[in-house]
């Protein structure tokens, strides 16, 4: 099997040891079964713990916002109101689930669940550290586009189904836009595998570095313009504000999910807010050097070498600390989407087509073409080291 | 279990249930529907013969043919469809069997 | 055993999306019902190690044509059978007894001829052990810019022209003032 988490994991010896002890008691060759018992807890971590990370969203969303327009926000519900998105949780359990007398009633109970389905497929290639992966696909980022593309789907279907004309317009345009915003985000996506020589994100990651400079984002000044444009086509495809059209609370009621109630809507919100966290992590892995940490931390040989740590320990040390550097950058990016949404005015539907079609989309081609240049002319090399070695040759290559 | 006979027979249901669903139907889409199944029972066939012949790859390129021919068929489809309801006012198949007005 | 697990789910959910395609009365659910059967197809694809074969099976369906059908359906007034302006007796948009009859005949001479086709290879069954799968993108790109170019640049004019036919097609025309 090709799951990262179970490669790092056979290293130690203890799992060679409860191999071989249930191999001993059981009677057969007990790797298989050792393997997908892992394989299933880590899932199991995967999933649950970005639930919390998706209810959490809810509440940091609350709070950023209620910070930028200096008021308290939920502060009763423990301390600092923190579990109030346990409580949102059971009051939604607990509501009524109402289903329209003329909705499409196979539709609308199935339109949630393609979100739902959509965000966590992606899940499995989310690179969180490089021992902690569920699944190094090679086509991972590829994989990742298409199985987000099924949220598009489930926005229309929750739209249609419905049978309300603000469900109606809402999903239609959170359909449109989410398919029209992965062109510019896509194409921009193409030109940092052009970087880096592979789809699978292990291999996305592994052509930076830990120091700024090492990122895809300083790479070249092509690259750094399509952080910019997957950043905003991400925030589009999320249905976030400024492009949140779909719920465009003033004109729609809600949205694609005026006639949701109870835990189906709370299907639709954990998908978006699980989503958003998502797409800031692939930004991070795509442009700002993903799980990577300086100096040789993340594979624990300098703690070896300098320190004379047991092995293993150094590698379970730099997995954390990889950890902490995926998950920072991360929710840096999910702070800057929350603010954003509550600086930023909503735009109107012509100014939305405008901006992916005839911007974000010429851009995207253009660096494309300038990738695909820069990496004909200067040899693959980024901009740093073009500067630090002509500096060099001028100093005189001490 | 995964052979070449199991790959065929499975492409075969696929085409037969597009070929039930293109002559059944009288709607225009719903025949699309029918053609991306047949579509794609062909190129189950060429991924399945390059693999469980000589593995040299030829075959997925025809299949990657096949969807790149697909979805410009399924836009250009849709896209005569609206055309012609903006016409006629319906996606019947029996409404479009004149020449003229 | 995985790959036959995926194997046996991919080909239940290809086959019977397939066959709720035929018999499903409503356009909208034949739809999603053909979603179904794709992602199938994406999955067996997988079970074959054409992997970046089932991640454009899922990009270019999931996220192209059913989208783009469903939008069609919904601006073609729905699921709802459209009466015919010129009075003329019409079958059922969804088909009826009579089409599915036709269609059924059709299917079964269909089914001889392929399957007097398919006899022999069903017939030999190859016990060769096949090759590991491993990944095919490397490949696939190089003999897609060396032998296939021809058919690459030609399948990108095609797609040039489906996109510029397409937008000229459906475009909204003025209205003649007579």
């Amino acid at each position: 099997m090709n799951s990262t988490v179970v490669t790092y994991l056979s290293q130690s010896n203890e799992f060679s040891a409860v191999v071989k002890w249930l191999t001993t008691h059981l009677g057969f060759d007990a790797t298989s079964l050792v393997t997908f018992v892992i394989f299933a807890v880590a899932s199991l971590i995967v999933v649950g713990a970005l639930a919390t990370i998706g209810g959490l969203g809810t509440y940091a969303e609350r709070k950023i916002s209620a910070d930028l327009q200096m008021r308290q926000g939920p502060n009763r519900v423990g301390p600092y109101g923190i579990l109030q998105f346990l409580a949102d949780g059971v009051k939604m359990i607990l509501k009524e689930d109402i289903i329209p007398a003329n909705a499409d009633k196979f539709t609308f109970i199935l339109a949630p669940f393609l979100c739902m389905v959509g965000v966590f497929a992606t899940l499995a290639v989310v690179p969180f550290s490089s021992g902690f992966m569920l699944a190094d696909l090679n086509v991972g980022i590829f994989y990742l586009v298409g199985m987000a593309s099924l949220v598009g789907v489930g926005v229309f279907l929750g739209g249609y189904a419905s049978n309300s004309k603000w469900s109606m317009l809402g999903g239609m345009r959170g359909a449109s836009q989410i398919i029209s915003y992965e062109i510019p985000g896509t194409i921009t996506i193409v030109s940092i595998v052009l970087l880096a020589g592979g789809l699978s994100l292990k291999t996305l990651i592994s052509g930076q570095g830990g120091l700024p400079q090492e990122w895809y984002l300083f790479h070249n000044p092509f690259a750094f313009i399509g952080f910019f444009v997957y950043f905003i086509s991400a925030l589009a495809e999320t249905n976030r504000a400024p492009f949140d059209l779909p719920e465009a609370e003033s004109e729609l009621v809600s949205g694609y999910h005026t006639e949701y109630s109870g835990m189906r809507f709370g299907l639709f919100a954990l998908a978006e807010y699980i989503e958003v966290f998502v797409v800031c992590g692939v930004a991070v892995a795509l442009f700002l050097g993903g799980y990577k940490v300086p100096f040789d931390l993340g594979t624990g040989q300098i703690l070896v070498d300098k320190l004379g740590m047991d092995g293993m320990i150094a590698k379970n040390i730099g997995q954390v600390l990889e950890l902490g550097s995926f998950f920072t950058k991360t929710f840096a990016l999910y702070y800057v989407v929350i603010w954003v949404r509550w600086t930023l005015p909503r735009l109107r539907v012509d100014q939305l087509m405008t901006l992916c079609w005839k911007y974000l989309t010429p851009i995207a081609l253009f660096n494309l073409l300038g990738c695909a240049v820069w990496m004909y002319a200067f040899d693959g090399k980024s901009i740093y080291s073009i500067i630090f070695n002509s500096a060099a040759a001028v100093a005189g290559n001490h | 279990m995964i052979n070449l006979g199991s790959y065929l027979a499975i492409s075969f249901a696929l085409f037969v249930c597009g070929i039930l669903v293109m002559i059944a139907r009288k709607n225009i889409i719903a025949m699309l529907l029918g053609i991306e199944l047949i579509l794609n029972a062909s190129a189950l066939n060429f991924a399945a013969y390059t693999k469980f012949t000589n593995n040299n790859l030829d075959g997925h390129i025809v299949s990657l043919f096949i969807i790149v021919i697909a979805a410009a068929e399924a836009a250009v489809g849709l896209g005569i469809v609206i055309r012609f309801f903006q016409l006629r006012e319906s996606i019947h198949i029996d409404d479009a069997a004149t020449l003229q007005n | 055993m995985f790959t036959n697990t995926l194997f046996l789910l991919s080909a239940l959910v290809t086959l019977g999306g397939a066959v709720a395609v035929v018999y499903s009365q409503n356009l909208m659910h034949a739809c999603i019902y053909l979603l179904a059967s794709l992602f199938g197809v994406a999955g067996l694809y997988a079970c074959i190690g054409a992997d970046f074969l089932a991640a454009t099976q899922l990009v270019v369906y999931a996220g192209g044509v059913v989208i783009l059908m469903l939008f069609a359906i919904m601006l073609t007034g729905g699921t709802g059978n459209n009466i015919n302006r010129y009075g003329l007796e019409k079958v059922a948009a969804m088909g009826n007894k009579k089409t599915y009859f036709f269609a059924g005949i059709t299917a079964v001479i269909f089914s001889l001829v392929i399957l007097k086709i398919l006899a022999n290879v069903l017939k030999a069954q190859p016990a060769s052990v096949l090759a590991a799968n491993e990944p095919t993108v490397e490949r696939l790109g190089t003999i897609l810019a060396t032998d296939h170019i021809l058919a690459f640049e030609i399948s990108s004019i095609l797609l040039l022209g489906a996109l510029i036919g397409a937008a000229v097609i459906s475009r909204p025309r003025k209205e003649r003032h007579d």
